[in-house]
């Protein structure tokens, strides 16, 4: 990806250089350009095209977003309940995520969602312990953290 | 086969970029500095040929899944829609014109119908050059 990054840059700044006009306008169709070639010519550099991985990390973002607000709205009905019959638990989240980054990345997301905490990470770092705050069902709990976020780490990051 | 021609593979995957680049470059700038659409497509032609050179045929047939006769035809189609195009302004045909027009972040872009003439011009340049290049090549 930074391998292409550069190239896309150099590819900018030679357009402007060489049509000696210095300004944001034709930087931005420097780039372009540029852009448009490493699209034309994706099966030739290493790696996929790299907009296609800014593309992933919006998606991510957005669904970050997303649960964020949806668990939200959850907790307040929990915390607005007149008889408190939550079933709290802790339980063990495998994971296919193997590098350092993927695995910190998806534990902080699990933090970051009300209801759910990442209370620590396994010895070879394939599996998460979690508390959650009400958990009716562990199965559907891991299925829809796997479904959604680890998936999208996933398409980030390989 | 491990050939040990690591060098040029290298350096080719960054100069076939700045060729391609620049001969952007040279297709734009010809309205009103040297350039064009021949000059352009023979630079584009050169950069791709040079790719082949490097990689071989079944690597960069896979890269560039385009069939180079189609382009000749393709870039012939453009030069002569833009000229029969003029019809339909009354005018007599290949009549050209241009215009200012004022795009965001851009600014102030003149645009004329020349280019898309260019355009084609560029297209079959680079069909007819590949062409030539890879049948003979092909040639046993």
């Amino acid at each position: 990806m930074a391998f292409q990054v550069v190239l896309n840059l150099i590819i900018a700044f030679m357009y402007m250089f060489l049509s000696e006009t210095y300004g944001v306008g034709t930087f931005l169709f420097g780039y372009l350009i540029g852009l448009f070639l490493l699209f034309l010519l994706q099966r030739f550099i290493p790696d996929a095209f790299y907009l296609k991985r800014i593309y992933y990390i919006v998606r991510l973002i957005l669904l970050f977003l997303k649960e964020l607000v949806k668990s939200n709205f959850s907790i307040v009905k929990l915390v607005y309940k007149p008889k408190l019959d939550i079933k709290p638990g802790i339980f063990m989240l495998p994971t296919e995520l193997r590098s350092n980054w993927e695995v910190t990345l998806l534990a902080n997301l699990i933090t970051l969602t009300p209801g759910t905490l990442s209370v620590a990470v396994s010895d070879d770092q394939s599996r998460i312990y979690i508390h959650a705050m009400d958990i009716p069902d562990v199965e559907a709990e891991i299925k829809g953290i796997k479904d959604t976020f680890e998936k999208a780490i996933m398409e980030v990051t390989r | 086969m491990r050939s040990n021609d690591l060098i040029l593979r290298t350096t080719t995957a960054l100069i076939a970029f700045i060729l391609l680049g620049f001969s952007v470059y040279l297709f734009f700038a010809g309205h009103n500095s040297p350039g064009g659409g021949f000059i352009g497509g023979l630079m584009t032609a050169s950069a791709i040929v040079l790719m082949y050179m490097t990689y071989g045929f079944d690597v960069i047939r896979k890269v560039l899944p385009f069939n180079y006769n189609i382009l000749i035809g393709l870039g012939l189609m453009t030069a002569l829609l833009t000229a029969i195009g003029s019809f339909a302004f009354n005018q007599p045909f290949l009549s050209h014109t241009f215009d200012h027009f004022h795009i965001p972040i851009f600014g102030d872009v003149e645009l004329a119908t020349a280019m898309l003439f260019d355009l084609g011009v560029y297209l079959t340049v680079i069909g007819v050059t590949l062409t030539i290049i890879l049948s003979i090549a092909e040639d046993n």
